[in-house]
């Protein structure tokens, strides 16, 4: 019996990469009013909680209602933390419990495909949650309707795959499920607070500021404003070069250790 | 020629901590020829699990000139891929994706091997009716048995038609019809030209499927051949197991040394020998509770080259 070269060839990159996304896809799919639901309706309870509640005491930010400042950044938090629950507690059962990789990784797919992939499914649910965040937005026309505002799913992606690597390097170094909160509480949620989101981070102390200036996803509210606002600087540049650069560097990062865990 | 697999002097060192390490396989080396069952025998932690995943690119071995795995022509550190697409392998723990059903955890892994749609849903009707699964096709995996669970993850294996089936102890915690209809499938893929790569800690398993084992412990090897020939070269045919007996009392028969061979390591005593009746001699000396005389088997070589019993291990 003898093979040709035909039998051994795996898959492409593409298609490798697209089964991976696939796998999430219908998984995540299965259940979709538990898992559709959600994205819906937190902005709803913030809103009305935020931005009516608190929203009273204010009278305007940066030239607009309290509302709408508030409404504008909530698709990127609501990208933000969906990817990084996908890639901390997501990644850490499929991991750990559920030995999904295990499985997946007897089949033609490399650590590189399994992670990338992963990555940009991440990514997709940040464009999905943040275009449900619009949806609401612009149905309880806390937003202004534009054109330029159905760029705001693409922005959602970049920020998912921002926050999935940088996820996946936190949950690469965790033992215990328990652990993860740590890099939510610790990380996560400060970024959601001083991101410009609730409030402009531009009256805070210079050195804070600074320090503000490494979060990623500052950045990605700079562009999103910017895109509601039909307000465009040269500033941008440096903004969208950080997103890119950064998920670069931290998807580079969070392959390395993930194949160190793998293939001990 | 001829082999599908060859692996020379392989060995696996994990590192535990900074400072410690663990040699989980020590210096390995064999054949695997094609169309055959090849077994790795050994209590837990032999490296029969580690020697495995070496081969299908799950871990990598100890870089040194002399080690070397070819794997179809390829290397598992340089060609995972390759050898990754024409082998199934099936792992110790069932790792299927609860949330979704029988039907979408074939379909899922059929991309994986970039399978067309078509061609997968005919293969995974063809494979479900193989395992007897045909009427879980909808089922949530939630809702399947142990044996169900272990035939599913066997099906997805083999959607690819591969070449190679590897399996790591493919019973274990399985109940005994199941394990007779899993032993008559591997025996059926095995006619149909399939090479097949299995642990197991179960000797009537190796001695059913295999035409060649390689006993390990501690990572090494321990023997190696075929379990009819290694049985008939090393063990007497029979032992008589004396159950609830003190070994004093043995010395107060009369034992022939010459034709039976009493075995030191075990509580309660073992007397081996190739001559039936001579052991049944000593057996009418007991009542029928206390005592048990049948054919030898792999565990009574195990324990013989090993000098202790499967069992301290699990």
């Amino acid at each position: 019996m003898s093979f040709n070269n035909l039998d051994y060839m795996p898959p492409s990159r593409i298609e490798r990469l697209y089964s991976v996304w696939y796998r999430h896809f219908k998984v995540y799919t299965k259940n979709i009013f538990s898992n559709g639901f959600p994205p819906f309706m937190e902005p709803l309870i913030f809103l009305a909680g935020m931005g009516l509640g608190l929203g009273g005491y204010i009278a305007e930010v940066d030239n607009m209602s309290y509302i709408e400042y508030l409404g504008i950044g909530l698709p990127l938090s609501s990208a933000m933390f969906t990817a990084a629950f996908e890639c901390t507690f997501g990644t850490f059962i499929r991991l750990e419990f559920s030995k999904t990789y295990d499985g997946m990784l007897t089949s033609p797919l490399s650590i590189e495909d399994l992670f990338i992939g992963e990555i940009i499914w991440a990514g997709t649910k940040g464009a999905f949650y943040s275009f449900a965040v619009l949806i609401v937005l612009l149905a309880c026309d806390v937003i202004p309707v534009s054109v330029s505002v159905i760029f705001i799913p693409v922005i959602g992606f970049i920020v998912g795959v921002m926050f999935a690597p940088l996820s996946l390097i936190f949950m690469s170094f965790v033992k215990t499920i328990n652990s993860l909160n740590f890099f939510i509480t610790g990380l996560i949620t400060p970024m959601f607070m001083f991101s410009g989101i609730i409030f402009p981070v531009t009256n805070l102390p210079k050195w804070i500021q600074y320090i503000i200036e490494l979060f990623p996803l500052v950045h990605a509210v700079n562009l999103e404003r910017a895109l509601c606002s039909n307000n465009y600087s040269s500033r941008l540049i440096w903004d969208l070069l950080y997103c890119i650069i950064f998920t670069l560097i931290a998807t580079y990062i969070s392959i390395r250790r993930i194949r160190k865990r793998l293939m001990k | 020629m001829g082999y599908l697999i060859t692996v020379k002097n392989v060995r696996k060192t994990y590192n535990i901590g900074s400072t410690k390490r663990f040699l989980a396989v020590d210096d390995l080396s064999f054949d695997v020829d094609k169309a055959s069952c090849f077994g790795f025998l050994g209590p837990n932690g032999a490296g029969k699990t580690t020697m495995m995943k070496m081969i299908y690119s799950r871990l990598e071995r100890d870089i040194e000139p002399a080690s070397m795995i070819n794997v179809f022509g390829f290397d598992p550190m340089k060609d995972p891929l390759k050898i990754k697409f024409a082998s199934g392998v099936v792992p110790q723990e069932d790792n299927l994706d609860e949330e979704i059903n029988v039907f979408q955890n074939l379909l899922i892994y059929s991309k994986f091997y970039g399978m067309h749609r078509r061609d997968a849903e005919k293969r995974i009707d063809e494979l479900l009716d193989f395992m007897e699964l045909s009427e879980k096709r909808k089922a949530d995996v939630r809702a399947l048995s142990g044996g169900m669970k272990r035939r599913l993850v066997m099906a997805r294996a083999l959607l690819h038609e591969p070449r190679l089936l590897i399996l790591d102890e493919p019973t274990t915690g399985l109940d005994p019809q199941v394990r007779h209809t899993i032993w008559k499938k591997l025996r059926d893929l095995k006619e149909k030209g399939l090479t097949i790569l299995l642990t197991t800690h179960y000797m009537d398993e190796a001695y059913q499927l295999c035409d060649n084992i390689i006993i390990m412990d501690k990572g090494k090897k321990i023997i190696e051949g075929s379990p009819k020939v290694l049985l008939k070269n090393n063990m007497e045919r029979y032992v008589l197991e004396l159950i609830k007996v003190e070994p004093s009392i043995l010395l107060k028969l009369k034992i022939d040394n010459t034709i039976i061979r009493e075995d030191n390591f075990h509580e309660p005593p073992h007397l081996y020998s190739n001559d039936f009746n001579a052991l049944r001699e000593v057996a009418d000396n007991f009542d029928d509770g206390e005592h048990y005389l049948r054919q030898t088997n792999l565990e009574d070589l195990f324990m013989k080259l090993t000098g202790k019993s499967l069992n301290e291990f699990q």
